[in-house]
């Protein structure tokens, strides 16, 4: 019989992933809403209007739409690994968010607690989170090779050999970080940028703006935006690894691309841009901001920077993709690489 | 790279500048005013009165028919849409004794060039301002001459190229939207 406090610990946990699994679920509506938005501002129109105030209730007509369509399994396809590939690509997306954190602590009013704002602290959680991350891949692969549709294969090649690529320099951008905090817990290395502007990565330096420049390019390729979409280039593949996909089955898809834009987003800021921590110590009278409020901002900021650059720039052809990875990406982190860790020694 | 080694292009390459502008002008146009007009059900474009929409026949003052019948417009029309049968009237019906027995326009075969506007020695002919022909039934493309001697929903006098408040109207022929030329805005468009 385990004592009444591993009781409430493990309940905690329970409560915290719930909370966070219903959270992610429901993130991607208000975020096709905002995309949508801000395309159409971008362009000079207005977006979803029609439906609740300035459309606010457009996702919801969307999301029943896709639960009602039909969910259509091609005849050719590979039955069992179709079904499978949307959750092979959900579930990484998910795993990711048990070791990012949110915040330090809270203390809950009524329990007399203090609640970690993360699930679990993990010693190699950067690390952790590359490798789940990199999972995500096989839901696309195996989407586009179970759908037996030739431009599902060729968004899923695509696909592949985009993600290794740009995995590496992903890793190496992510090194770097580690080299500067000394650490590869994420809590850790959003600790040693705390204090005031200038401890945070990015002002690191001369290699801090650098890492977070290759971390940027290469996180975009990662989760396939623009300009780097390639394995879902409307123009040339029809809509790349899920044009087999409907209803139901492809906005697992979607969610989990949303879910990775979210993470890409919090990465950015917990390694880079001092994670929760306030820029600079507020002036006496105004009672300090909130920690969360900071990191909710900070991420806003930067998802709503992924929309914009993606109205913003063209498509890459597949070979500047690969020649600004492995030819331009992967050398600079080498050479960054040595100018890290001269500056550490 | 061949040839000469370019400091200034690397340095530009190395701090983004041209994604910085091509964002920059994407910025200004996020926050610039969306030109999108809310038709049908809130805002409507008023034209201008040079706009050449749908057929109208005019009186004059008194409220005699200007149209003599003369068929000039019918002569003038280049895809021989208007048909035009005189008939002899001296009930004053007309400014002169001969008026038009039937006036019709085919709007599917009409251009809406004008050139029966400038045919027409009686200025009885006009091209008005109203653009909403859709319609369901082929057969309500053809326009007679009672329908176009009423009187227009938007009075000649108004200049136009406005964005009116717009209401819906039901009638027996379906549902109209009707612009408020009381409640305008002027837009750039």
């Amino acid at each position: 019989m385990p004592d009444v406090t591993t009781l409430i610990e493990v309940l905690l946990i329970v409560i915290k992933v719930v909370v966070i699994a219903m959270i992610l679920f429901s993130l991607p509506m208000p975020l096709t809403w905002l995309e949508r938005k801000v395309a159409g501002h971008i362009q000079v129109r207005l977006g979803p209007w029609r439906v609740g105030p300035h459309g606010i209730l457009q996702a919801v007509a969307d999301a029943i739409k896709l639960m009602l369509k039909e969910d259509i399994t091609p005849d050719k396809a590979d039955k069992f690994l179709f079904r499978l590939a949307p959750l092979l690509a959900l579930v990484p997306a998910f795993a990711v968010f048990v070791t990012i954190p949110f915040g330090e602590s809270i203390s809950i009013p009524f329990i007399e607690r203090d609640v970690t704002l993360y699930i679990a602290d993990m010693n190699v959680g950067i690390l952790y989170i590359l490798a789940i991350a990199g999972l995500g891949i096989y839901g696309v692969i195996l989407g586009g090779w179970a759908s037996n549709s030739k431009y599902s294969l060729l968004g899923a090649l695509r696909s592949s050999a985009q993600m290794i690529s740009y995995e590496i320099a992903i890793s190496f951008a992510a090194i770097g970080v580690v080299m500067i905090a000394n650490s590869l817990s994420l809590v850790d290395i959003v600790g040693a940028q705390s204090g005031s502007i200038l401890n945070w990565n990015i002002l690191y330096l001369p290699v801090g703006p650098v890492w977070f420049a290759i971390f940027l390019i290469a996180s975009l390729a990662e989760i396939n935006r623009i300009p780097f979409d390639l394995p879902e280039d409307e123009g040339t593949l029809g809509a790349g690894f899920h044009t087999e996909y409907s209803g139901m089955r492809f906005s697992l898809f979607m969610l989990a691309e949303y879910v990775a834009m979210v993470t890409v987003s919090i990465l950015c800021v917990l390694l880079f841009f001092g994670g929760w921590n306030a820029p600079f110590d507020m002036p006496l009278p105004i009672p300090p901001i909130p920690a969360i409020f900071w990191f909710i901002g900070k991420v806003s900021a930067f998802i709503y920077f992924f929309m914009w650059l993606r109205f913003t720039l063209p498509r890459y052809r597949y070979d500047q993709l690969m020649t600004l990875g492995w030819k331009v990406l992967i050398p600079i982190s080498l050479v960054n690489i040595l100018v890290t860790g001269y500056m550490r020694i | 790279m061949s040839g000469k080694f370019d400091i200034v292009g690397l340095v530009r390459k190395v701090i983004f500048s041209d994604f910085a502008r091509g964002l920059a002008i994407t910025l200004k146009y996020n926050v610039s005013r969306s030109i999108t007009l809310k038709y049908p059900d809130d805002e409507k474009w008023v034209p201008y009165v040079r706009f050449r929409g749908a057929h109208t026949l005019n009186r004059d003052p008194s409220g005699k028919e200007l149209c003599v019948a003369c068929e000039l417009c019918a002569k003038a029309c280049p895809t021989k849409c208007i048909t035009v049968i005189p008939e002899e009237d001296d009930t004053g019906r007309g400014i002169a004794d001969r008026v038009a027995k039937v006036w019709k326009v085919d709007l599917v075969r009409c251009m809406f060039c004008g050139f029966c506007e400038d045919a027409c020695p009686t200025r009885a002919i006009r091209l008005g301002r109203e653009y909403e022909l859709a319609c369901t039934d082929i057969s309500s493309t053809v326009r007679f001459k009672d329908a176009l001697l009423k009187p227009q929903p938007i009075h000649e006098g108004i200049a136009g190229g406005v964005v009116a408040k717009a209401r819906f109207e039901k009638t027996e022929a379906g549902i109209r939207v009707v612009a408020d030329t009381g409640i305008i805005k002027k837009r750039a468009l």
